[in-house]
């Protein structure tokens, strides 16, 4: 890191946010701190911890479950709330993403705060309908895919929010990646709602395109009011890869991700069949 | 600053910078059982338990450790009172060169805690932070396996 002079540890979530807007840009919160230590950033003087916050906690709430940003992946995939939730998706993926020793780091809010193109819990949070619970002074909720597209340098991360509409519904992602460890070249999440003969709704996310991660409704709609046939599946693998922006860098091309933006559908409608059956 | 850290069960004060790792604090300070190798916590090598789970000590800031209880290979046990797990290791030809086992045993530490009658696929799952480059995996497996056996009789520890 090089030139972080000084740790501060925050007792609360005013103090955490004063202390970063008296510092600005030389300021950053730590969350898991994974990813400070590994990408250094020189502008950085200052590191906000939130261990001391009260925000590591998993609570099912009248609106869904709510999960404080300090929460690590370990706790996720050990909480008996999530794993109930949408087929247990969320926490199955928690407990096999990177490797032990880093599901016991990495934190909820930390992920969400960075949202590298690569991270592989924020697309899964997106399509199973997540909000962010924000802090800037005041409390504020927002859909996370909206964070992500407007993030507001400074807002603390405080919690997210899994929405109570999706008891029912199925949640499923894909990945492709070179090794069990590795980062995903492309990403691919969603949640389906299926009640017995058609698909009632659907979010669509994909992500490591090398973009950040990023519904398609589109793709959802085709879905929405049909039954688990190839043929409906096949429609929407068709069109995926030419709706679907992906694009080239040193891991893969974007003709690549193209087909395996096809392969990610064909594997939902295998995970769904499989639900049905 | 100057941060307090229970290390294997003795109250610890260490002055460090802002932006240490609790690797390089813990090595210049003498537990030199934990190991570096990829400085980015990839191999498991450096894996310390934190109050009781295990965390890659190469990617931790030494400040995020303060307060709180770090145990070290060293504190599960030693020559003169070796640990079931350790035993396990020895016996079941676990240990090739060695490097990787502090982190492997570690891990495994925190496995049986939680679990002591764990699976083939949960051992796996449980040390998926460790790397063994003289390829031991199988009897690192087998070694668990045995520690969890014996510990479940209630023979040591």
């Amino acid at each position: 890191m090089g030139r972080i002079t000084q740790y501060y540890h925050a007792t609360s979530l005013e103090d955490a946010f004063a202390k970063a807007k008296q510092l600005g840009s030389a300021a950053a919160y730590v969350g898991g701190g994974v990813e400070l230590v590994l990408r250094r950033n020189p502008e950085i003087t200052t590191l906000i911890d939130l261990s001391r916050c009260g925000l590591d906690y998993v609570t099912a709430v009248g609106e869904g479950i709510e999960i404080g940003s300090q929460t690590t992946l370990t706790t996720i995939n050990h909480s008996a709330d999530i794993r109930q939730y949408a087929g247990g998706s969320l926490a199955w993926w928690a407990g096999h993403i990177a490797h032990n020793n880093l599901r016991d780091m990495i934190t909820v809010g930390g992920v969400i705060g960075r949202n590298q193109p690569w991270n592989d819990v924020v697309p899964h949070l997106v399509a199973l309908g997540a909000q962010v619970r924000l802090f800037d002074g005041a409390e504020r909720i927002t859909p996370l895919s909206a964070y992500i597209e407007a993030k507001q340098p400074g807002a603390i991360i405080k919690g997210v929010l899994l929405p109570a509409g999706n008891a029912g519904s199925r949640g499923f992602l894909w990945r492709f990646t070179r090794t069990q460890q590795d980062i995903s070249t492309l990403h691919f999440s969603a949640l389906v709602s299926y009640d017995g003969k058609v698909m009632t709704a659907a979010n669509l996310v994909f992500a490591g395109r090398p973009g950040h991660a990023a519904l398609y409704p589109r793709l959802s709609e085709e879905l929405v009011g049909k039954s688990l046939s190839h043929e409906t599946f096949a429609r929407v693998a068709e069109m995926a890869p030419d709706l679907v922006e992906v694009g080239t860098d040193l891991r893969a091309t974007g003709e690549f991700r193209r087909e395996l933006v096809r392969a990610a559908i064909l594997n939902l409608e295998e995970h769904m069949t499989g639900v049905a059956q | 600053m100057t941060i307090s850290i229970m290390v294997n069960t003795v109250e610890r004060s260490f002055d460090v910078q802002p932006d240490e790792v609790l690797l390089d604090v813990l090595r210049r300070e003498g537990y030199l059982e934990v190991k570096g190798s990829c400085h980015s916590g990839d191999c498991g090598a450096c894996t310390v338990l934190l109050d009781g789970r295990p965390v890659a000590s190469c990617l931790i800031l030494s400040a995020k450790a303060d307060g709180h209880a770090v145990t070290t290979v060293r504190g599960i046990g030693d020559q003169a009172h070796p640990h079931i797990i350790q035993e396990s290791f020895v016996k079941n030809g676990a240990v090739q060169c060695g490097y990787c086992v502090p982190g492997a045993i570690t891990s495994a530490k925190a496995l049986l805690d939680e679990n002591p009658d764990p699976t083939e696929e949960e051992i796996r799952l449980a040390m998926d932070s460790n790397y063994c480059r003289c390829t031991g995996y199988e009897q690192q497996v087998e070694a668990v396996l045995d520690a969890a056996a014996q510990l479940r009789k209630g023979d040591k520890k």
